[in-house]
C-alpha cells in the first residue's frame, strides 16, 4: 500500500503553523496530512480585510495572521478544542480531483466519514462546509499550487459562539439565504453534538484511520524535511507582519 | 470624499466593496470577503483595472469578465456579475 506522510503539529502558534503550511506546499515532499490545534488566535481568509471583518479593539489577547486561501475566519478560543487538518496532495483527477467542488468534497468526505463513526447526521454543504443536521461543524479553505493543492480545515469540538459575535463584525447577510435565523442556529461542535466531551487524541484516531480508508493509503509519521524548515524560516517573517495582516 | 459600501452574497461568499468615484468613474476601490478564486492574485488586478473605470455596470461587468478571462479565473460559487453587483450596490446605494 502507499504510504504518506502524516505530522502532528498539536498545539501551535498559528503564525508558525501558517508558515509550515505554505511550506508544506510549496516543497516536494509527496503527499501529506497533519493535524494542528490552533492557540487563541484569529486567521483571515485571503481575501478579508482585518479592520473591515473584525473589531480590532476587542482583539488584543488575539494572535492574528492570514492565511494564503480564501474563505472566512478561522476563530480560535483559549478552550483550544478545535482539531485543525491541512492535506497536501497532487492534482490527479482521482483521488484529488481538478474540479475545486469535487475536491472539496473528497476530502471533506474525510471528515463526514468520521462523524458518521459517531453516529451523526453529517453532511457536505457544498462549497466548502461540514454540516451536522444542517449546522456547520466544519470549515475548510483550499489553495492551489503548481499543480498540488493545499486544503486547511476544522472540526469543532467546543467553540465560544458568544466570543466568535464579540469580536467580529458579522453583517447579517451573511447568514439571510441559508434560512438561518442566527448565527447561534448555524454552528455547531462535536461536544455539543455528543452530549459529552470525548478525548481529543481518540478523535483525531478516527479521522486518521477514515482518511486512510478514503484514500486507501497509510500514512506513516515523519516530520518537516530540511528543505521545508529552511522555507519556513523564510515564510515565516511574513505571517507575523503588519503588512500582510492588515493590508 | 465618501466610501460607498456595497455587500453583495454570491453562492461562494460575501463580497463587500468600498468604492469612491470621481467625475463618473471608480477612484478608489478595496474589495473584502470570505469567497474563494484562483489565482488569489488576480484579484489585485480586478481591483487595479476597476480604477478608472466608467461607474457602470456594463462596464464594470465587462473589465470584470476580462480578467477573468486573461487570468483564467475561477471562483466557485461566484461570478463575475456577483463581484459586479456588490460594487454597484455601493455605487447606487
Amino acid at each position: 500500500m502507499e504510504e504518506w506522510r502524516f505530522i502532528d503539529f498539536r498545539l501551535v502558534d498559528i503564525r508558525d503553523m501558517m508558515a509550515m503550511d505554505e511550506a508544506i506546499l510549496k516543497s516536494d515532499e509527496g503527499n501529506t496530512f497533519f493535524f494542528w490545534t490552533p492557540k487563541k488566535s484569529i486567521i483571515l481568509g485571503f481575501f478579508q480585510k482585518a479592520d473591515i471583518e473584525l473589531d480590532i479593539p476587542k482583539c488584543k489577547d488575539y494572535t492574528i495572521t492570514r492565511r494564503i486561501s480564501g474563505g472566512g475566519i478561522a476563530f480560535s478560543d483559549e478552550r483550544c478544542r478545535q482539531i485543525n487538518y491541512g492535506v497536501v496532495g497532487t492534482i490527479d483527477n482521482e483521488l484529488f480531483p481538478m474540479d475545486i467542488i469535487g475536491s472539496y468534497k473528497q476530502i471533506c468526505g474525510v471528515l463526514i466519514d468520521t462523524l458518521l463513526h459517531y453516529k451523526l447526521n453529517a453532511a457536505f454543504r457544498p462549497i466548502n462546509d461540514v454540516v451536522v443536521d444542517n449546522k456547520k461543524i466544519s470549515g475548510n479553505a483550499q489553495t492551489r499550487w503548481e499543480g498540488k493543492l493545499l486544503q486547511n480545515g476544522t472540526l469543532l469540538l467546543d467553540f465560544d459562539i458568544e466570543e466568535m459575535l464579540r469580536i467580529s463584525n458579522i453583517p447579517k447577510e451573511k447568514f439571510l439565504d441559508k434560512k438561518i435565523a442566527s448565527v447561534r442556529e448555524g454552528l455547531t461542535w462535536l461536544d455539543r453534538e455528543l452530549g459529552e466531551q470525548r478525548d481529543m487524541e481518540e478523535i483525531k484516531n478516527v479521522i486518521k484511520e477514515k482518511f486512510e480508508e478514503r484514500f486507501h493509503v497509510g500514512l506513516k509519521s515523519g516530520t518537516l524535511s530540511e528543505k521545508e524548515k529552511e522555507l519556513t524560516n523564510t515564510l515565516s517573517p511574513k505571517y507575523y507582519s503588519h503588512e500582510w495582516v492588515y493590508r | 470624499m465618501d466610501v460607498k459600501q456595497g455587500i453583495h452574497k454570491s453562492k461562494g461568499g460575501l463580497i463587500r466593496s468600498f468604492v469612491t468615484t470621481e467625475n463618473g468613474k471608480i477612484k478608489e476601490i478595496n474589495i473584502s470577503g470570505d469567497f474563494f478564486l484562483f489565482p488569489e492574485e488576480a484579484l489585485f488586478k480586478i481591483v487595479q483595472e476597476l480604477k478608472g473605470t466608467k461607474a457602470e455596470r456594463k462596464e464594470v461587468e465587462r473589465k470584470i469578465a476580462e480578467i477573468y478571462d486573461l487570468e483564467n479565473i475561477q471562483s466557485p460559487g461566484t461570478l463575475p456579475s456577483d463581484f459586479t453587483e456588490s460594487i454597484m450596490k455601493a455605487l447606487e446605494g
